[in-house]
């Protein structure tokens, strides 16, 4: 898929859901795999950067995961 | 009654009820036959793999092939949470984690999961990272790797 879920975890840090060819929607994967009650977008592959030196640096800006809230499917984040 | 090709009126055939009902297919596999055909020999039992991929960590992170994953997590460097598609029955399944190593060295790599507490019926977390004895100063670390494969047998 050429589409990415991004959302923040608790501790501030930023994640990126990348989906596999399952049979599901991105909508659908991103309402089962985002933690339960954490709001997430949906990008573009090419809005995340592929240098990740400063991978555990990333940041999101809370007003911009505005395409739903996670599902209860995983129970941690 | 034949199975009849028609133009005008379409298709019209036999009923198949009583043909491929469940009465019918009683013996018609036999265990020896499933075991034959997936080459397994001896009396062993066979467990297959219940959920796979194998995925590039770095760069722009992207899956190859998977089977039973809906996605891939990425967590931070050397973090990634394999989310299923169809969850296992319970957490206590095998999680095999085997990345190739990204050059030609004595270095060890390794896939494996992260803490007890994050091996669920639905996910697990894999940390990637080596262990190098020639590097001194950083004999550890966790890393991206390229070319990581985990398969789940339950």
């Amino acid at each position: 898929m050429s589409k990415r879920i991004i959302y923040k975890n608790t501790d501030g840090t930023v994640a990126v859901i990348i989906p596999a060819d399952c049979g599901l929607t991105i909508e659908q994967i991103a309402a089962k795999d985002v933690p339960t009650g954490l709001p997430y977008k949906i990008v573009d592959v090419s809005d995340i950067p592929s240098d990740r030196t400063e991978r555990d640096a990333w940041m999101i800006d809370d007003t911009e995961l505005t395409d739903g809230i996670g599902g209860d499917s995983n129970e941690f984040n | 009654m034949a199975i009849v090709l028609d133009g005008t009126t379409g298709i019209s055939a036999p009923a198949l009820t009583g043909l491929i009902d469940a009465a019918n297919l009683t013996g018609v596999i036999a265990a020896a036959q499933i075991t034959g055909a997936l080459n397994a020999s001896g009396s062993a039992p066979v467990f297959t793999c219940r959920a796979w991929v194998n995925f590039n960590g770095t760069g722009t992170i992207a899956i190859r092939a998977s089977g039973n994953v809906s996605s891939i997590t990425d967590y931070g460097v050397g973090m990634y949470r394999l989310n299923f598609t169809t969850a296992m029955p319970d957490a206590n399944y095998a999680v095999i984690g085997s990345p190739s190593k990204p050059s030609v060295s004595s270095w060890v790599y390794w896939a494996q999961p992260r803490m007890p507490s994050e091996i669920l019926a639905e996910s697990v977390v894999i940390q990637t990272g080596y262990v190098s004895g020639t590097n001194a100063g950083n004999y550890n670390a966790t890393q991206d790797l390229s070319d990581i494969s985990v398969a789940i047998f339950r």
